[in-house]
């Protein structure tokens, strides 16, 4: 992983490179945000003046805002004036020459991940090799975009989606997640540079994972990505998003927001392996993850699935939630999260029954070792016109190490005779006992942690398409190293 | 000033400080106690209010009566042996060593946890209480029984201090006449020595427009263990804050509550438990029948410190709406900074299985009696908890009183 000094330097370098920096036509802009900077992205993004409007909005109600605090997670504060808001593409000095420049402890995680070299040099951003990549993955792409043309799909980078298809962006933008929303999200909606846009049309189903794909797209995406995935009646969409190499990423700060539209009888499957910098061992560096996720089941039998694996970040705020609005509509949840060193996470799920006959399923797994602090924020509420609404929340925590914390706030809020919920937590450590049934058959203390884990996450991990439970549970296993016995 | 007064003025500088707890306030988020704001003055305290005849007569018991928070020797009926006394009367006749022990009945720190505006008002106005000191080894033949009869406003505040291996039974009762739209406001501070033992019921059946505030405190130390049983049935404003903290190593506490409300009624009762030791046991079991436009709360938060190793705690909270317009809120919280617990939760939001309503009807109830039957056993499960026999039929009794059907069951109950 990228040292502090790596990380110090890049920053410094940025903050040099900014005092000339002027020329809008230019990679960076200076730091700082204020109308002109947010004037300024839009115009490089060639933005109509409505989009324009939105985003001048948003910030001027984020002025009146305050950062949140209610989480369990302790940081210093950001100072907004002190970050660049468009970078894109990272300058071409930015990056190591070549993958010898490259921290070896990155590599080696590279390695036992089993990532070819070719794509090792892509994540770890080594400048002249990543120019290449996106040759090879502009070809790549196309073949993907005539497939998924043919079918109807659109998908495309957000900011080409606000040129190309005004009406759709316009009727769904902020839908979900408005403008107001919480202070990140109001940032975002004022400066958000990239991320993607989805349209499954009417009866669709996607014929192929929108993953691969998202690997180059995601590539030298800003700080503040906007996704938004709408699927029209009847369709079918399953999403990846994220990779599960390390991101060798300068930013500090990562407020992203994701909005689904589920119409009737849609479906979404959203599955998320994040993975950022953690920061090293004392929680020097790493990135702030402030992600507003959210979906709005608008149609009768709208189906939507969150899975996520979190293992990296060094402060992660995140809360991907359902609104179940249409009738007989489905929300699932499924969530590891690993905090390992000084990470800290606060993360959960909000399910808000609306409809009737509305079902709800949350499955929360976290993992916490040495000094992490992690805690699961989750709120059910059943509304007054939610007939029938059942809800199923299990979350449990598992300790390793003695200085780590584990903590629940579940909210529960039931307005309805009809519904049924049932909540079920708990935390514990490794069991002795387990432990000396795995090492009496022989197998080392380090393996049989790890299946025990394994047997731990299982239920989040049977969600994810095949090849990426796969890589998932090599993950968890290297976040956990170290940090057994 | 003496230690007393001074803890009392600090208080109530506390009290101006903090003032009434609002819903910005996440402890205070599903309760809104802005309509007390006119009934925090005790006023006239002491104004007649008959208790004759009131309350568990038939419970074989040391008695202790306080009408509108003030202590009624007469009704009342104390051992000789035993230091029982009001605290008002404690509190004219010390000084000294002795008055600045008992200046900590009156301390109030705004750092503790669940400490609010109405707590610090407590220790500033409180006119009477219960000074009760077992010495060590003693054992309280009888269960002290301590009935509340109010009004008017009130504020009343309870010492219990178990010396080491002491074992005791209290139950306080609070009961209103009339229908006043008053205020009580109640505080029972317990510390358990080494190895001592209580069960503690509280039983708040105050009046439909009457507010009922509380906070009970305890503090536990080795092996010592403490019952708590609290009733919800009256009043139109509820909440209880109770606070344990189990200090050291093998000390164990049970924690039930059972809340069966209707109308408009508004119950909230928030429960800390902090594992201070290691080799610790909390047990939590609430449960709330809702019926009307009543709105439940509960919120139940375990905190393992720091090395509490071999904590074991459980919590289980089951909620049963009987009406489409009653509400419930509930929040089972954990806070580990600890790796070797064992640590549970779990909650529940339901109706009535319709299985078991199929098979008593077949076995020829009615459906409202088959309701009303299976609603009483949800709830007779946290009563089954308490030793006393007598306090817990009396408990049934107004609990099912309070079941819309409750006369076609009569039959069937015997």
């Amino acid at each position: 992983m990228a040292s502090n000094e790596e990380i110090q330097e890049q920053l410094g370098k940025r903050e040099y490179e900014a005092g000339f920096v002027t020329d809008i036509e230019s990679d960076t802009l200076p730091p700082g945000l204020n109308e002109d900077v947010i004037r300024h992205i839009s115009a490089i993004k060639q933005e109509p003046e409505w989009m324009l409007n939105w985003r001048l909005e948003a910030y001027r109600h984020w002025l009146t805002m305050k950062e949140p605090t209610w989480a369990a997670v302790d940081y210093t504060p950001t100072d907004y004036q002190a970050i660049s808001y468009y970078s894109a593409p990272k300058s071409k000095d930015d990056g190591p020459e070549s993958l010898d420049e490259v921290d070896p402890k990155l590599l080696e995680t590279y390695e036992k991940l089993g990532i070819p070299l070719r794509e090792q040099e892509f994540l770890a951003g080594v400048t002249n090799v990543a120019v290449d990549a996106v040759f090879d993955s502009v070809s790549v792409a196309t073949t993907f975009k005539s497939k998924l043309t043919e079918a109807g799909v659109i998908f495309c980078p957000i900011s080409e989606a606000i040129r190309d298809y005004p009406e759709l962006v316009k009727q769904y933008l902020g839908s979900v997640v408005p403008q107001k929303d919480n202070f990140f999200a109001a940032l975002n909606c004022a400066v958000f540079t990239d991320g993607s846009f989805v349209y499954i049309p009417k009866g669709v189903r996607c014929p192929m994972e929108l993953s691969t794909y998202f690997r180059i797209n995601a590539l030298n995406t800003g700080q503040f990505e906007r996704t938004l995935i709408i699927a029209d009646e009847g369709a079918y969409v399953s999403y990846l998003e994220g990779c599960t190499a390390p991101m060798r990423d300068e930013n500090q700060l990562h407020a992203a927001v994701v909005e689904l539209v589920i119409l009737d009888d849609a479906e979404i499957k959203y599955a998320t392996v994040q993975n950022w910098y953690p920061g090293d061992e004392n929680g020097v560096g790493g990135i702030y993850n402030f992600v507003t996720k959210r979906a709005d089941c608008r149609g009768d039998r709208a189906k939507v699935s969150w899975t996520q694996v979190e293992t990296g970040s060094a402060i992660t705020w995140k809360y991907p939630s359902c609104i179940l609005q249409g009738d007989e509509s489905v929300g699932k949840f499924f969530s590891v999260a690993v905090t390992t060193n000084c990470q800290q996470a606060d993360t959960g799920t909000k399910m808000i029954h609306l409809g009737k006959n509305t079902k709800s399923t949350i499955i929360s797994k976290g993992i916490s070792a040495g000094r992490a602090q992690q805690s699961y924020r989750g709120l059910v509420r059943m509304g007054k016109n939610a007939e029938n609404a059942r809800n199923y929340t299990q979350c449990d925590s598992l300790l390793l190490g003695d200085a780590c914390g584990a903590h629940t706030f579940p909210y529960v809020e039931v307005k309805n005779a009809t519904a049924t919920l049932e909540h079920e937590a708990t935390t514990s450590k490794i069991g002795d006992e387990q432990l000396f049934y795995c090492q009496q058959r022989g197998l080392s203390e380090e393996d049989a942690v790890n299946m025990i884990v394994n047997g731990f996450c299982k239920d989040v991990f049977d969600e994810l398409p095949m090849e990426f439970a796969v890589e998932a549970n090599r993950l968890i296993e290297i976040s956990l190293e170290g940090s057994v016995g | 000033m003496n230690p007393v007064e001074q803890a009392r003025q600090d208080a109530l500088s506390l009290f101006k400080e903090l003032g009434l707890p609002n819903k910005c306030n996440e402890d205070w988020k599903y309760t809104d106690v802005s309509r007390l704001e006119g009934l925090l003055d005790i006023g006239g305290v002491g104004a007649d209010v008959h208790s004759e005849g009131l309350g568990m007569v038939d419970l074989d018991a040391y008695r202790m009566v306080f009408a509108n928070g003030v202590f009624d020797a007469a009704q009342s009926n104390l051992p000789d042996a035993v230091e029982i006394v009001s605290l008002a009367a404690l509190e004219a006749s010390v000084s000294g060593e002795e008055s600045k022990a008992l200046a900590k009945l009156f301390h109030v720190s705004g750092n503790e946890p669940l400490v609010n505006g109405l707590t610090a008002l407590n220790a500033a106005i409180a006119s009477d209480g219960a000074a009760v000191c077992l010495a060590d080894n003693s054992v309280l033949d009888k269960p002290l029984y301590i009935l509340h009869v109010s009004n008017q406003n009130n504020a009343i505040r309870h010492g219990l201090m178990l010396g080491e291996n002491a074992q005791a039974q209290v139950i306080e009762h609070f009961i209103s006449v009339g229908e006043e739209n008053a205020l009580s406001n109640c505080v029972t501070a317990v510390i358990l020595k080494n190895g001592a033992s209580l069960e503690h019921s509280r039983l708040q059946q105050e009046g439909k427009k009457q507010a009922h505030v509380a906070r009970v405190e305890v503090k536990q130390f080795r092996d010592s263990s403490y019952t708590f049983h609290g009733i919800e049935l009256g009043a139109s404003l509820s909440r209880t804050d109770l606070v344990v903290s189990l200090s050291e190593p093998g000390a164990s506490c049970e924690l039930n509550g059972l809340f069966v409300l209707d109308g408009r009624q508004h119950v909230d009762h928030h429960t800390r438990i902090d594992h201070q030791a290691p080799h610790c046991v909390s047990r939590e079991n609430y449960r709330t029948v809702l019926d009307g436009r009543s709105h439940g709360v509960f919120n139940g938060k375990v905190v393992v410190h720091k090395g509490a190793i071999k904590t074991d705690s459980s919590q289980s909270n089951g909620n049963l709406l009987l009406s489409n317009h009653a509400q419930i809120d509930t929040k089972p919280e954990l806070e580990i900074y600890n790796d070797d617990v064992k640590c549970a939760h779990g909650a529940t939001v339901g109706q009535l299985d319709d299985k078991q309503l199929f098979y008593l009807r077949s076995r020829g109830i009615c459906e409202e009696a088959a309701q009303e039957l299976l609603v009483f056993a949800f709830a007779d499960e946290i009563l089954a908890a308490m030793s006393n026999q007598v306090v817990r039929s009396y408990v049934e009794k107004a609990a099912f009183a309070k079941l819309p059907h409750a006369s076609d069951l009569d039959g069937l109950m015997g």
